[in-house]
């Protein structure tokens, strides 16, 4: 009997070409795993932002639109009413990284949490930008070494770093906000199980939802991907807690 | 008899399977990978794969492609 097989919703032959080591690929796998779940391949646009996030396109098979730095959320308001317009309901979701989806397109994605927009948006948060080089990002930790925080992030320079799923989760619009992480099997198949439940709010029309996936950065953080991966489970987990901060699915 | 099928083009040799195996039936291969660094291999001799596809769920690279549970 097979267990595991690759995801249908994977483009044939695709190669990841991550950093080794990335949780990127762990996401896009349960993304693609889902989408197969729901059945909703035919019927899925899926917006990728600038940054590593970008890629997606070259492996998730369904339609992806790229969308310019940092207005995912607005490009996906877009394509979900001009379809709804036509009478042709698509499953939208977006695909950002902490730094697009935080701090370049924090407007475009507040507002549309605000209007409670019918879209699904995931944000992969490694605390820096990391296809530019590792630069400080607005989830960055307070004392986080990056390359344009080499003494380490400090609240009188640089501030403190947003809470993105509790943030989102303040907005009236917003039905679901939470976080997840990847760095072991259990919290991989929780998030899978979030995700869907992400997904599943915009199927029922019930308005905005957001997940925040805690993702390792080996690269650019030094880091073996084992070491990342403990990195995430005993200080980032501290910072930026798993929970569940808004679910009104069931209301 | 459960198995496990591993793609050696698309192994980066992170070794988070490795760790994660239950009986610690994967193991580092003779082959060099993408990165330069050896890329692992499935080797049970005595079958004791369980087929818990923890291996799969981990990997980044969907290098582990199948498995299959007896």
């Amino acid at each position: 009997m097979q267990v595991y097989s690759i995801p249908k919703s994977i483009k044939e032959n695709s190669k990841f070409t991550f950093c080794k080591g990335c949780d990127h690929g762990v996401a896009i796998k349960i993304i693609a795993e889902i989408i197969d779940e729901l059945n909703l391949r035919e019927n899925t646009i899926a917006i990728s932002s600038s940054g590593c996030s970008v890629l997606l396109y070259n492996f998730l098979d369904v339609d992806c639109l790229e969308a310019p730095h940092g207005r995912a959320c607005a490009v996906a308001t877009g394509v979900k009413r001009a379809h709804r317009a036509k009478k042709d309901e698509k499953f939208v979701f977006t695909y950002q990284g902490d730094g697009d989806f935080a701090s370049i397109g924090l407007s475009e994605s507040m507002h549309s949490a605000l209007r409670g927009e019918n879209i699904t948006a995931i944000c992969i948060n490694n605390t820096n930008y990391g296809m530019t080089g590792g630069q400080m990002g607005p989830t960055s930790t307070m004392g986080q070494l990056t390359t344009t925080s080499p003494l380490g992030r400090n609240k009188e320079y640089h501030g403190f770093p947003i809470k993105t799923a509790e943030q989102i989760a303040l907005c009236e619009g917003t039905q679901f906000s939470a976080r997840v992480a990847l760095y072991d099997v259990k919290n991989i198949l929780n998030a899978k199980k979030i995700i869907k439940k992400a997904f599943e709010c915009q199927l029922n029309n019930k308005g905005f939802s957001f997940v925040e996936i805690l993702s390792s950065c080996p690269t650019n953080w030094k880091l073996s991907p084992q070491d990342s991966h403990k990195k995430i489970a005993e200080e980032l987990t501290k910072i930026y807690p798993l929970d569940i901060f808004k679910d009104t699915t069931n209301d | 008899m459960s198995y496990i099928k591993i793609n050696q083009d698309k192994c980066k040799s992170c070794y988070l399977c490795i760790d994660v195996c239950p009986h610690k039936l994967i193991k580092k291969s003779n082959n060099t990978g993408s990165t330069g660094e050896l890329t692992v291999e499935f080797s049970d001799n005595e079958n004791k794969c369980i087929g818990c596809a923890q291996c799969a769920i981990v990997c980044p690279e969907i290098a582990i492609e199948e498995v299959t549970r007896e």
